[in-house]
C-alpha cells in the first residue's frame, strides 16, 4: 500500500502524457496505465528503477505494434504490459535488430504480460506489443520499463 | 464459450502463461508509423554499465558551477534545460548534493522561462529534499519525472517540439559525459555504449520535421548539422567501428554543440 500514492501521481502524470499525445487512445489507456505500474511498482523495492517514461495506443484482436528500444549491454531490462479490457490477453516479446527473438524471459497472466532481457550486445531492440484475444473491438495497452543498475 | 471458460480457469490456476514466441520475426510488417514509438533512455542507463566498467571520475563530468539564466529564445532554453537535467544525472552518479540541489533550482527557473514552472515546482523539491537525505536513487526517478513532467506539460501547451528539444539537449550532454569517459579510458565495451543509431535517426528525423520557424533559428540549425556529422560516427557498428579516433570526434562534436546551448544563455 504504501507505493500505491506515488504509484498514482507518476501514473497520473504519464497518462496524461499519453492522452494529449494519441487522443484517439483516450478512453483506454488511463486504467492500462494504472494496471502496468501496478505490476511494475513491485520491482521498484527490489532495486529496479521503473521509468517515468510510457507508451500506449490501442490494438485489434490480433494487432501488434512495435515500440524500438535503445539498450545497453551490461544492463538488464523488464516490460511490463497491461490492459485494462477484462478477460483480454497480451503478449510482450523483445527481438534485436534483425528480427531473432533476444529476451530471457517472458509470460503472460490475464490483463499483464512481461518480457525481460539482459541485451548480449548494445543496440536497437524491437519491443513488440500484441493483442492475442479480446472481447472488445480495440483494446487499449500501456507498456512501461523498467532497468536494474546492478 | 466453454473453451473460453476453460481458458479463464486456466489462467487462475497457473500464475503465469508462457506462450511460446516466435524466434523470428520480418520487422518489416510494422508500418514507418511506430517510428514515433521510441524509448529514449535516461542518463542514468548508460552511467549504470559505465559504472560496471571501471569507476569514472563523475566529479571531472560535472558542469560549469553556475546556475544558467533564461533566455527569450524557448527553443534555446528546451536544450538547455534538457543539459541541466543531464547535468543532474551527472551530479548523482558525483554523489554531489550540493550540486543536485543547484541543479534542481535551476531546472525551476529554466522551465519558468518556457511556462512550465507550476509543473516541476514539485519535482524541483523533491530532488532538494532527496538530495539533502543522499536517497540517490530517488533523485534519478525524480530527474526522470522532471523531463516527463515538463514533457506533458509541453503537449499541453502544442509545445510539442519544445519538449523534444529538452530530449535532444539531454542527450546531446549525455554523449558529451559518455565520450569524455571512454575517451579518457578506451575500451572496447566503452566505446560500445555510444552505438545508439536508433536514438541518432529518431532525434534528426525529429528536427527535419520541424516548423521551419524553429528549424530557422541558428542554434537549431547548428546543431542539425552537428547531428548529421554525428550520424554516420554513432552508427559504425561496434565492436570494431567505433575507435578511439571516433569517440574523439563524437566527443569534440558534442562539446561544441553543448558549449554553443550554455553560450546562449540568457541572450535573445
Amino acid at each position: 500500500m504504501k507505493l500505491l500514492a506515488p504509484a498514482f501521481r507518476r501514473s497520473a502524470a504519464a497518462v496524461l502524457a499519453l492522452l494529449l499525445a494519441a487522443p484517439a487512445a483516450r478512453a483506454f489507456v488511463d486504467d492500462a496505465l494504472s494496471f502496468a505500474y501496478e505490476a511494475a511498482n513491485p520491482y521498484a523495492e527490489r532495486g529496479w528503477i521503473i521509468r517515468e517514461d510510457a507508451w500506449g495506443g490501442d490494438l485489434g484482436a490480433g494487432d501488434k505494434k512495435r515500440v524500438a528500444a535503445q539498450l545497453f549491454r551490461g544492463n538488464s531490462y523488464m516490460f511490463f504490459l497491461a490492459t485494462d479490457v477484462d478477460n483480454a490477453s497480451l503478449r510482450v516479446n523483445i527481438y534485436d535488430a534483425q528480427g531473432n527473438l533476444a529476451e530471457s524471459k517472458s509470460w503472460q497472466r490475464g490483463r499483464f504480460a512481461y518480457a525481460e532481457i539482459k541485451p548480449r550486445s548494445t543496440g536497437t531492440y524491437n519491443v513488440i506489443v500484441e493483442v492475442t484475444s479480446s472481447p472488445e473491438e480495440r483494446t487499449g495497452w500501456a507498456l512501461v520499463y523498467g532497468f536494474q543498475r546492478k | 464459450m466453454i473453451p473460453r471458460l476453460l481458458f479463464v480457469l486456466l489462467l487462475g490456476l497457473s500464475p503465469a502463461v508462457a506462450q511460446k514466441p516466435d524466434k523470428s520475426i520480418d520487422l518489416g510488417q510494422f508500418p514507418a508509423d511506430t517510428v514515433e514509438n521510441v524509448v529514449v533512455p535516461v542518463p542514468s542507463e548508460i552511467f549504470a554499465v559505465l559504472d560496471k566498467l571501471g569507476n569514472p571520475n563523475w566529479r571531472a563530468q560535472l558542469g560549469p558551477e553556475k546556475s544558467y539564466p533564461a533566455s527569450p529564445n524557448r527553443a534555446q532554453v528546451a536544450l538547455l534545460l534538457g543539459t541541466v537535467i543531464a547535468d543532474g544525472f551527472v551530479a548523482v552518479e558525483a554523489e554531489d548534493s550540493e550540486r543536485v540541489k543547484e541543479i534542481g533550482r535551476n531546472v525551476l527557473t529554466l522551465a519558468e522561462a518556457i511556462n512550465v514552472r507550476k509543473s516541476v515546482v514539485a519535482r524541483s523539491n523533491s530532488i532538494i529534499q532527496k538530495a539533502d537525505a543522499r536517497q540517490w536513487n530517488a533523485v534519478r526517478r525524480e530527474f526522470d519525472g522532471a523531463l516527463q513532467d515538463v514533457n506533458k506539460a509541453m503537449i499541453e501547451l502544442n509545445d510539442e517540439q519544445l519538449a523534444q528539444l529538452v530530449s535532444l539537449g539531454g542527450w546531446l550532454r549525455g554523449t558529451e559525459v559518455l565520450t569524455s569517459i571512454v575517451k579518457e579510458k578506451y575500451s572496447r565495451d566503452r566505446a560500445e555504449l555510444l552505438y545508439q543509431p536508433l536514438l541518432v535517426d529518431y532525434f534528426s528525423g525529429q528536427l527535419d520535421r520541424m516548423s521551419p520557424r524553429l528549424r530557422g533559428q541558428p542554434l537549431v540549425g547548428e546543431i542539425r548539422r552537428s547531428l548529421g556529422r554525428i550520424g554516420p560516427l554513432i552508427k559504425k557498428s561496434p565492436p570494431d567501428g567505433i575507435t578511439p579516433e571516433t569517440v574523439a570526434e563524437i566527443n569534440d562534436l558534442s562539446v561544441q554543440m553543448v558549449d554553443l546551448i550554455r553560450a546562449k544563455a540568457g541572450r535573445p
